[in-house]
């Protein structure tokens, strides 16, 4: 489990910790670098429009399931749930876009699943869910 | 991530920005920032180097097209108003390459990034510096 301030300098820290969990856990090579991304995309909309420049920490947590690798992103920010923005609909007028959703569409592109929910302190909880077709050996479970 | 520029004579005078590192949400405001000094110093043809980017999350992206903005003449949205931002470049690339900013080298990494937001069809990019610098 990584806990970093929620700092845009801690980014390079958050990559690292995925992508060296991720290789932990016997991922395909290309489904590291999509979690990487889906993960940095998530922080930094955490950072810039969860914390808005406020202290806080984000704790982010990656474990295996049985043909997937789930990754669990906490942070004290007031209660948001970017699954609820619209989806990257192009004929949405310009002023309704929410900011911030591209992170979020990044995201959903990389990943199989996106779930919100608040934790009984209160803060976030969002859960990206990647399927695995083919973990490379050895395939123990674990969690990091 | 360090950043060099360099002016190269050719049919038109073109600057190459080079980058140097990881782009993310830390450090894409920098490269606005240098691109618009850039662009006052009176630069208008802009080849951005890429070959030392490892990797580019969105903000990089949304850096791209401010930069290409920029040396359209047009005001470039805030950088971080995220789908405000990529719409406009859904305007923008409707209007096909943009000539003013070209890419070169970006690696598979940027560009598989490039092409999840359909910004390839936006930016010419190129492999080699004398075609690219030709180009403009």
């Amino acid at each position: 489990m990584l806990r970093v301030a929620a700092e845009v300098n801690n980014l390079v820290t958050i990559r690292r910790f995925v992508r060296e969990a991720a290789t932990a856990l016997a991922a395909p090579a290309e489904t590291i670098d999509h979690l990487v991304l889906a993960v940095d995309e998530s922080a930094t909309n955490i950072i810039m429009h969860g914390y808005r420049g406020q202290a806080g920490e984000i704790e982010i947590e990656i474990h295996r399931a049985q043909d997937a690798v789930v990754i669990y992103l906490r942070d004290q920010a007031p209660p948001f749930d970017p699954t609820r923005l619209p989806a990257p609909d192009v004929t949405l007028p310009l002023e309704q876009r929410p900011i911030g959703g591209l992170g979020v569409y990044l995201t959903r592109q990389l990943v199989d699943s996106v779930t919100h929910c608040l934790t009984s302190q209160g803060g976030n909880e969002l859960t990206l869910t990647k399927k695995i077709e083919a973990f490379h050996p050895p395939t123990t479970g674990g969690t990091l | 991530m360090n950043m060099t520029s360099e002016q190269i004579q050719a049919r038109v005078p073109v600057t190459i920005l080079r980058l140097q590192g990881d782009v993310d949400g830390s450090n894409f405001q920098q490269v606005i920032d240098r691109a618009r000094e850039l662009y006052q110093a009176g630069a208008r043809h802009l080849l951005v180097d890429l070959a030392g980017v490892p990797y580019m999350s969105s903000s990089g992206l949304v850096a791209l097209h401010n930069i290409a903005l920029l040396f359209r003449g047009s005001t470039p949205p805030d950088p971080q108003e995220g789908w405000r931002a990529i719409r406009a470049m859904g305007d923008a690339s409707a209007e096909g390459l943009q000539p003013h900013v070209k890419l070169l080298n970006p690696q598979p990494r940027v560009v598989h990034v490039l092409d999840q937001t359909g910004l390839t069809a936006f930016f010419e990019i190129h492999t080699e510096q004398a075609a690219a610098i030709g180009s403009f």
